[in-house]
């Protein structure tokens, strides 16, 4: 044939198979019925017990059911620079923290807090930051936090001077600015107010009044030694104190109960051979509780300095009534951060790095995943992907 | 050290508790024009990309490869390594800006045994996608002590706040401990 002949006849054959019915399958006499447009999924008012939110600090912050067999991710919410995420009790939305700038990486810089609503995901509200101060640093807790029975939100800034924005989340609108000088981060105490860890080595207790400007303060004696055993920064709430490990492997629990918070008696977690066979707490989200009377802390064997975030092998479980360690969880894979579902039968999940067979990437040899572990026995249950996952991560239980 | 650092810790927080944010200011600005080297710290960034060819100083007193996580002066950084953008361990990439406030770690030479004061100074405002990330922690210590911590993006005083990647810059040589024996 010829070109020209080609050329008239390829339409004509093409328009032919197209308005000849392909003969229907014996197996399929029907076809499948029309879908309904414009369908966009929600999720339940109460979300189940076995999800939890993953914070890939910076890249997004992911709702994912790790209660169940296929690990399904439920939604997501952007995120862009060092977005920290705070979550109420029984209340239709949640929050975030973020900043960006109008040209991606430059431009005019916005700090703002994102309200969300829970069923839809949907940003129902928003409350912009002043100053451009928000710490912009690897998202972890007492970055934003409750006061006032979740009635303001705290956001800690880091310029580097250190600061707190006190935001009222009912009224969405700021209230103000408190100065921290030499401390960082938020740990709420007392029913208003909220201590931050400072540089000397203290505890810093701020009650505020219902306007969220201080009325009192007040420090605490120094017992964090920054240089030689400092407190990681993640702790795990039991009944009202606060549990924070140390580098060396110590236990430091603080009353959070009054409005000045109150240091109690720190205690080992280790035995003096577990301590010379060198065995440390070390991760990101190091420790995890379930809010009852168990403590989770995960730990290294060989530690020595410049290992203190390296992956751990291990999850050492403590009554801190009895101030004894009960279990210890062997984990198949190295787990930087940890924490319990909430419920009747709470699941413990890692995030862990898994080897990556063959990548000749030298800064790319692992990648992360999520392992979920019987916290009773120790018994890993099931692994989830986590794609697109770089450095660290911070992992939320919802409520 | 450590007497060293809680010692300017209380006196700076002394001074910060008794003094309005405007002479702050202007104290704080006279230090910073004073010193290129009031080090603080940077952010925890991604992972990602390889295959970058080496980068040597060509000075057998300075050795390893400079786009190397192994690089014997990034034993206390923590984000994308500038030498695989363009950069090098000691200079920005095209397109960025160079933080005059970093944080601080101090790094063994393998080639001379002594320890030396680095400056890991962020550079800001340029394209960030995680290549090179490297992850080192010596001496690092929670963001309480904010200058030897390097999961803070130290962006300040740049146009932009948004971090590209991070450098490493000698500041001295630490006095208190002598040259140790190769090997």
């Amino acid at each position: 044939m010829s070109i020209t002949g080609f050329r008239i006849a390829l339409p004509v054959i093409l328009g032919a198979l197209m308005c000849t019915p392909l003969a229907a399958s014996p197996r399929f006499p029907n076809p499948l019925p029309a879908g309904q447009l414009m369908k966009v999924k929600v999720l339940p008012a109460r979300y189940p017990d076995g999800w939890v939110f993953l914070d890939y600090a910076s890249e997004r912050i992911e709702i994912r059911d790790v209660g169940g067999d296929d690990g399904a991710v439920e939604g997501q919410v952007q995120a862009r620079d060092s977005t920290t995420l705070l979550v109420p009790h029984g209340r239709a939305e949640f929050y975030t923290a973020d900043t960006v700038w109008s040209r991606y990486t430059r431009g005019t810089r916005t700090d703002y807090i994102t309200v969300y609503d829970k069923r839809t995901l949907d940003p129902i509200g928003e409350i912009v930051l002043p100053g451009a101060k928000r710490a912009l640093i690897t998202a972890m807790q007492g970055m934003f936090e409750f006061t006032d029975r979740q009635r303001l939100g705290l956001v800690f800034n880091f310029t580097p001077a250190s600061s707190v924005t006190v935001v009222d989340l009912i009224a969405r609108k700021v209230l103000g600015t408190i100065d921290i000088p030499g401390c960082s981060l938020i740990y709420p105490s007392g029913d208003l107010g909220f201590s931050t860890l400072c540089s000397s080595g203290t505890i810093l207790s701020l009650k505020l009044d219902a306007q969220g400007r201080v009325a009192a303060r007040r420090e605490s004696a120094r017992f964090n030694h920054l240089g030689r055993d400092p407190l990681f920064t993640s702790s795990a709430l039991i009944g009202g104190v606060r549990y924070f490990a140390t580098m060396q492997g110590n236990a430091q629990p603080i009353d959070m109960h009054g409005e000045f918070a109150k240091v109690l008696p720190a205690w080992s977690l280790l035995s003096p051979s577990e301590r010379a066979a060198g065995w440390r707490p070390s991760g990101w989200q190091v420790v995890a509780s379930d809010g009852k009377k168990d403590l989770y802390v995960l730990m290294q064997a060989q530690a020595h300095e410049g290992t203190q975030k390296d992956p751990a092998q291990e999850v050492w479980v403590y009554d801190v009534a009895a101030k004894a360690r009960i279990r210890r969880l062997h984990l198949v894979r190295p787990g930087g951060s940890i924490a319990l579902t909430h419920g009747s039968k709470p699941l413990l999940v890692v995030q862990s790095y898994a080897p990556r067979p063959g990548a000749d990437d030298p800064y790319n040899q692992t990648e992360g995943r999520i392992d979920v572990y019987d916290p009773a026995s120790g018994t890993l249950i099931r692994s989830l992907n986590t794609p697109g996952f770089r450095t660290r991560m911070s992992i939320q239980a919802v409520h | 050290m450590a007497k060293i650092d809680q010692l300017t810790e209380s006196l700076l927080r002394g001074f910060a508790s008794r003094t309005s944010r405007r002479s702050l200011f202007s104290v704080f600005g006279g230090m910073l024009a004073g010193a290129a080297a009031l080090p603080l710290l940077p952010v925890a960034r991604a992972a990602t990309d390889g295959s970058q060819p080496p980068v040597y100083s060509g000075d057998p007193q300075d050795p390893g490869n400079q786009a190397s996580c192994d690089y014997w002066r990034y034993c206390a950084i923590d984000g994308s390594l500038c030498a695989c953008y363009g950069g090098s361990a000691l200079a920005c990439p095209p397109g960025t800006e160079m933080s005059p406030i970093t944080w601080i770690g101090t790094c063994r030479n393998p080639a001379d045994g002594r320890n030396y004061i680095m400056s890991y100074n962020d550079c800001c405002g340029g394209v960030l996608w995680g290549r090179c990330n490297c992850q080192r922690n010596d001496g690092d210590r929670p963001v309480v002590r904010p200058q030897r911590n390097n999961e803070i993006t130290w962006c300040f005083g740049t146009k932009s706040q948004s971090y590209t990647c991070t450098v490493s810059i000698i500041l001295g040589v630490e006095q208190d401990h002598p040259p140790q024996p190769r090997g």
